[in-house]
């Protein structure tokens, strides 16, 4: 049985705790400088009827896809998730806190490349705290 | 927290599609009872690790933002009769894993 070691210290705690925008990017990629790319699907609702469960599918159409990140720009704590893939996987699905209407950007690492693309997702009532 | 994940495997074209729901509070931190006005101190998981066949195909790192029991989905190459196992560890200590065999 494989658990997650407590301290592995892959954990980024720094991109989890940065508050603003661009400080996000950058303590979690190095960068927040992040070329476009339409390659990367976003499936997302355009109104989330309950902002604490908003349900997200990201596809990369991108070669060699090595991480997704999902940042939402209007959370407190924007910094949401980061999936390291290891086998040919392009494909992720979950469901976030949106506390605020805002951007959801997904980054992607392919073949050691930054790439981003966001989705606008407005949110009605039930806001969070996240 | 033993029987907190669900897991469904399933191939096709040699590819595994595996859906998974948690059942966690994921407490983002400043909420407060609405009766005392005590706070609820956060409570959520921080790390996801998938394996195939015993070995790693995916590691997921996780903030305050990930809905409560979250539901997890992803494709991975595989075929039938691999096990998938999926393990949890939260910012309190607390873990769990469970194995299912993809049909």
């Amino acid at each position: 049985m494989i658990l997650p070691r407590a301290a592995s210290g892959a954990y980024p705690t720094k991109a989890f705790l940065a508050k603003e925008m661009p400080d996000v990017l950058r303590e979690a990629f190095g960068t927040s400088d992040i070329g476009e790319s339409e390659q990367i699907e976003i499936e997302a609702p355009h109104i989330a009827s309950d902002a604490n469960i908003v349900p997200v599918r990201i596809k990369s159409g991108l070669a060699n896809t090595e991480s997704i990140a999902l940042v939402v720009a209007g959370n407190k704590s924007p910094f949401t998730a980061y999936f390291k893939l290891y086998e040919s996987q392009s494909f992720v699905s979950t469901r976030i806190r949106m506390s605020d209407t805002s951007d959801l950007l997904v980054v992607v690492k392919a073949d050691g490349v930054l790439y981003a693309n966001s989705r606008p997702i407005r949110v009605g009532r039930n806001s969070c705290g996240a | 927290m033993a029987g907190s994940i669900k897991i469904r495997a399933y191939e096709f074209d040699g590819e595994v599609t595996v859906k998974s729901i948690i059942s966690h509070p994921m407490e983002t931190g400043p909420r407060k009872i609405k009766k005392t006005g005590k706070k609820i101190p956060s409570h959520f998981i921080r790390e996801v690790i998938v394996s195939r066949n015993r070995k790693i195909v995916m590691e997921a790192f996780w903030g305050k933002s990930i809905s409560r029991n979250p539901f997890l989905s992803f494709q991975i190459p595989g075929r039938k009769g691999d096990t998938i196992t999926i393990s949890w560890l939260d910012n309190r200590g607390n873990s769990d894993s469970a194995t299912a065999k993809v049909r």
